[in-house]
């Protein structure tokens, strides 16, 4: 109750205070920033259904911002700031995550907003960087539609969804040039119906495109995000006959999807949930039963990096658990590129910044290939990695072949 | 006339004038923010009150006009009209709208009209997110070649909150509201002293179908995208349909500025809530509700008028 | 089409049937009673879900028996439910929006409270069984849900024959066909509405744990099932358990068939039971209780 007093109160003031000042014509500037920090707004959901990845991302955030002052500060032309994070939780709400994104941009007058877990919400939020000119960098929005309407001041950490669609079917012929498949095997698609689904199956129709004679896809559709019972589709994954079940599902429909597909007996001889699948939560509610199934990702901690080892140190002592997938290095890598760009435009300058992002590379990232940095259209382009879940509770990188750490166990016994 | 009843008559209108005047007084962006979603979220409580309050048909649909109000407005946009048709084309969506739901809903009674409504929001949802006009389930983006120009969008948030109040107490103090009052004591005995109950019920519920799709229209192209919703926080979220009937029923049904009070606080309180104590707003609003329903059906203004009842009487008393 | 792809459907729309009779068993008795619209009901079996989770994280304890267990517990809250909250409420043989509004409020309540406790994420339970199933042939049955199944059927006939032999359910039939002739020979309402309260909100926290075998559940969980148990207790006619069993076997087969049509996307298929509520509702032209109307004139 106490608590409540005092937090609720200063904006109560606030507003009975631009109500007087209607009537006396003054107006108060409550916030000024203080000299020597740089305040970043988080928008991420904490709670709700994607709250698990959120709390992820954050924690990624937090570390970076933790390091970063650590060390000083950003340098900006010789002077060091501390970063300020100024978080809210927008509790897998869109319409709260643009308000909340619109609150940290036009009130707490931050110098960047990073922001935008899951494709909706990202796009939702992609709106207002524009309008206030703040630089945001999403770290957990990887469709292409965000960052094809030709906004400024948008730009995000992870390559196009589309790439994971590539890439997985890169991976799958690489399986059949080895004799592990056979060549002509059918695909069945199941996808969520938002633009992260649609562009991971133009990814593959793209490869397959290309590469005739592989696969062949005999069934595709979209489900719907949440749903409580996929058994429905299932039945006509199942009818379809195919060799090779692809999906792409946000965590919670990727966990119910796999147990009914697993009760209902089905099997397949390779099996995707796009970019889910070595999440800790899924072994915890299906056990072995999430054994071989593979994902693109965008981030694995087996990369053979040294960053990523100091990474993986830092993130256990900070948190106190392993990075659980990927969700954590892109948000880490996401606030420092923004730092990077700071320090490299010179100034907090929010247009300044924009500008240094467009051009700025972090050299020693945690993501494949080692380096981030965004295209024209703001969004990063790099390789994925491809993981499987393998006995033993092991999640192992099996591509690409060069920072391969075992081979894929394929067709899946 | 005497002196208090001339201050309440024209208390409204002194209002209106210090909301009219804010922007121009330097009030901050985030002010005039919180003060444009209030608005938006007011409209939809009073809109609500004059079907839910007035005429006792509980909907949990609303969400339906609101977010067809709000692709009406995207689409519009989209293919270039101007902001200012879209209004009104929100609006004749909603109407529109309105009959396709109420033409069938309406030959139910309280409760079954009630619940046919979460099954309609549900279905018109799952419909939106999967068709291809509309982006699907990723949502609308909205393109309106125009600066972005916050205090236009709050006056035009704060003359359509006028209108809807404005409408809320021509309908009261009509001969039709009268007849929406008597729907909802007693249908049987409207319709036997000459009501046409199904009709009254369907224009009332067009009519506030038509100003919820205005209020959809200024939040979508205010945020300048729409998001069908899946999870919470889309137009046609079931939460949505929630919030539109707490603000009234907190504020207190039935009267004209029960639902205008309950959408203040809930515009206001509701963004500090979420931000303080993600996880326990609703849970606020539940008790609230439950409390509400058990002991004060008239909501706060109903609280606050018996508040003032006694401390006027006492006062007097001790007058004399 | 084969054999099998008919076949398939067919029993996995039998399962789904057993599943959904249960969990509409509550919500059709407490109307019957009391003509309260139980919006709580998907709160209470939610509650259940996490009931049969903690004792299976904390004791190991199989669900099948946590769904036992939930009957006296559940029975219980819903005494202390009506006591505390529904009891006030104006007595009416009709249903009322305040009531409809009084239990909202309180789904509310639970729901926001289950998430303060568990968090908003969600849970579930693996057990040896949950994920293997039965071959006969080409066709698999998973053995969980031939569990969940069996135990659902089970808790129908059971509560069936109770109600037609006990004193109590013959109060409670009194009741349903008409409250004031069962006070004149005697019956207590107020007894008999607490304890019908309690009976449906326990067999809403059974069908809580029997559902948490088969999905796994958040603090929001319920609110499809609250739908799908609207549908089926409108198809049923309300007040007799083998009209909710034929309800949840309609709507168990038209969602597992709709979308076997080619050319509807699976993406559709929330909206086919949702615009089957609508649909049914609106047949009957007066509602639930013209067609009750209709019955007790016939039969």
């Amino acid at each position: 109750m106490r608590s409540l007093l005092h937090v609720c109160i200063p904006r109560w003031m606030r507003f009975s205070l631009a109500l007087t000042a209607a009537v006396c014509l003054c107006s108060s500037a409550l916030y000024a920033a203080a000299q020597d920090t740089i305040s970043i707004g988080v928008v991420l959901p904490t709670s709700g259904r994607e709250g698990k990845p959120g709390q992820y991302q954050k924690e990624g955030i937090e570390l970076a911002i933790k390091k970063i002052n650590d060390a000083g500060g950003v340098n900006v032309k010789g002077k060091k700031y501390q970063l300020k994070e100024v978080f809210y939780d927008d509790g897998s709400d869109s319409a709260k995550s643009v308000a909340l994104t619109e609150r940290a941009m036009s009130s707490d007058k931050v110098t960047a907003v990073i922001g935008g877990y899951s494709t909706a919400l990202g796009e939702a939020e992609a709106v207002m960087p524009d309008r206030y000119q703040t630089p945001w960098i999403t770290c957990g929005a990887g469709a292409t539609s965000i960052f094809a309407h030709g906004y400024q001041y948008v730009f995000g950490t992870l390559s196009p969804v589309s790439v994971i669609g590539s890439t997985t079917a890169e991976f799958l012929g690489g399986l059949v040039d080895q004799g592990k498949l056979k060549k002509g095997l059918k695909i069945a698609m199941a996808v969520e119906n938002t633009d992260h689904g649609i562009d991971y199956v133009n990814g593959i129709q793209q490869w397959i495109g290309k590469h005739p004679g592989y696969f062949s896809v005999v069934f595709n559709e979209k489900f719907e995000l949440g749903s409580t019972d996929f058994s429905g589709l299932l039945q006509k994954v199942k009818s379809s006959r195919a060799d090779i079940f692809l999906s792409d599902a946000h965590l919670q429909d990727y966990i119910v999807m796999h147990r009914q597909y697993l009760q209902s007996g089905m099997h397949h001889q390779m099996i995707s949930y796009g970019a889910r699948g070595p999440e800790a939560d899924a072994r915890k509610a299906l056990g072995d039963g999430v054994n071989y199934i593979f994902s693109g990702i965008w981030w694995s901690s087996k990369l053979p990096y040294p960053q990523v080892k100091q990474f993986l140190a830092d993130y256990k002592q900070f948190t106190g658990h392993d990075p659980d997938s990927w969700y954590a290095a892109t948000a880490y890598d996401g606030l420092r590129i923004l730092a990077a760009a700071i320090t490299q435009a010179g100034s907090t300058d929010k247009t300044k910044i924009r500008d240094a992002l467009r051009k700025v590379s972090l050299t020693d990232s945690l993501l494949p290939g080692g380096v981030l940095k965004f295209e024209s259209n703001g969004q990063a382009g790099y390789p994925f990695v491809i993981v499987q879940n393998q006995p033993g509770g092991k999640v192992e990188l099996v591509y690409p072949k060069s920072a391969a750490t075992a081979a894929p166990i394929a067709p899946v016994p | 006339m005497n002196l208090p009843s001339t201050i309440k008559r024209l208390l409204p209108f002194l209002v209106l004038l210090v909301f009219f005047l804010l922007p121009s007084a330097g009030a901050s962006t985030d002010v005039i923010r919180l003060l444009f979603t209030t608005f938006v979220w007011t409209i939809t409580s009073v809109s609500w009150n004059l079907v839910g309050g007035f005429t006792g048909q509980t909907s949990f649909g609303f969400a339906v006009f609101y977010g067809l109000g709000a692709y009406t407005a995207g689409l519009m946009i989209n293919a270039g009209y101007n902001p200012y048709f879209a209004f009104p084309a929100a609006a004749a969506v909603g109407l529109l709208a309105s009959f396709l739901v109420g033409l069938p809903a309406f030959r139910l009674r309280g409760p079954y009209f009630a619940i046919a409504t979460i099954g309609l929001t549900e279905a018109v949802r799952v419909i939106m997110s999967n068709l291809k006009i509309t982006g699907g389930a990723s949502g609308l983006s909205i393109v309106e070649h125009r600066v972005f120009q916050q205090t236009e969008h709050y006056y035009s948030a704060l003359l359509a909150l006028a209108m809807a109040v404005g409408i809320s107490m021509l309908i009261a103090d009509s001969r039709f509201g009268l007849a929406l009052r008597a729907i909802r004591q007693d249908e049987d005995a409207a319709a036997d002293i000459g009501v046409n109950p199904y009709m009254g019920k369907l224009w009332i519920h067009g009519i506030a179908a038509a100003l919820t799709g205005i209020a959809g229209a200024l939040h979508a192209r205010y945020a300048v995208f729409v998001d069908p919703g899946g999870g919470p926080g889309g137009v046609f979220a079931f939460q949505t349909g929630i919030s539109i009937l707490l603000m009234p029923v907190i504020g207190g049904i039935g009267t004209i500025w029960g639902p205008v009070l309950g959408g203040a606080i809930f515009g206001i309180v509701e963004e500090e809530l979420v931000v303080r104590f993600p996880s326990v707003h609703l849970l606020l609003y539940g008790i609230l509700l439950i409390l509400i329903i058990l002991l004060e059906p008239d909501g706060l203004v109903g609280l606050l008028r018996k508040i003032f009842r006694r401390s006027s009487w006492k006062f007097s008393q001790s007058k004399a | 089409m084969t054999l099998q792809d008919l076949l398939d459907p067919l029993i996995a729309a039998l399962l789904l049937a057993g599943v959904y009779a249960a969990m509409s068993a509550g919500m059709t008795i407490v109307y019957g009673v009391m003509k309260i619209v139980n919006l709580a009901h998907a709160g209470v079996m939610m509650l259940g879900a996490y009931f049969a989770y903690e004792l299976f994280e904390r004791f190991h304890l199989d669900p099948l028996v946590s769904a036992v267990l939930a009957l006296p517990v559940f029975f219980a809250f819903g005494m202390a439910v009506h006591w505390l909250l529904v009891r006030w409420l104006p007595r009416s043989d009709q249903p009322t929006l305040s009531s409809l509004l009084l239990m909202f409020g309180f789904w509310l309540v639970l729901q926001n409270v289950a998430s303060l406790i568990w968090k908003n994420e969600d849970r579930s339970i693996n057990t040896s069984y949950t994920l293997t199933s039965w071959h006969f042939g080409d066709i698999a049955i998973s053995k969980v849900r031939l569990a969940v199944f069996i135990a659902a059927v089970l808790s129908i006939v059971i509560l069936q024959i109770g109600l037609k032999r006990s004193w109590f359910g013959k109060s409670i039939r009194a009741v349903i066909q008409n409250p004031y002739a069962a006070q004149i020979v005697g019956v207590d309402y107020d007894r008999t509405a607490r304890l019908t309260f309690g009976l449906g909100t326990a067999f809403s926290g059974f069908a809580g744990v029997l559902l948490s075998m088969l999905y796994s559940f958040s603090p929001d969980f319920g609110r499809p099932f609250l739908l799908r148990s609207f549908v089926i207790i409108v198809l049923g006619g309300l007040e007799s358990f083998s009209g909710v069993a034929l309800g949840a076997l309609v709507l168990a087969l038209v969602e597992t068939w709709s979308i076997q049509i080619p050319g509807v996307e699976a993406s559709y298929q929330p909206a086919i039971s949702y615009g089957l509520l609508v649909v049914v509702l609106l047949v009957l032209p007066k509602g639930i209780a013209g067609l009750l109307e209709r019955r007790w004139r016939t039969g």
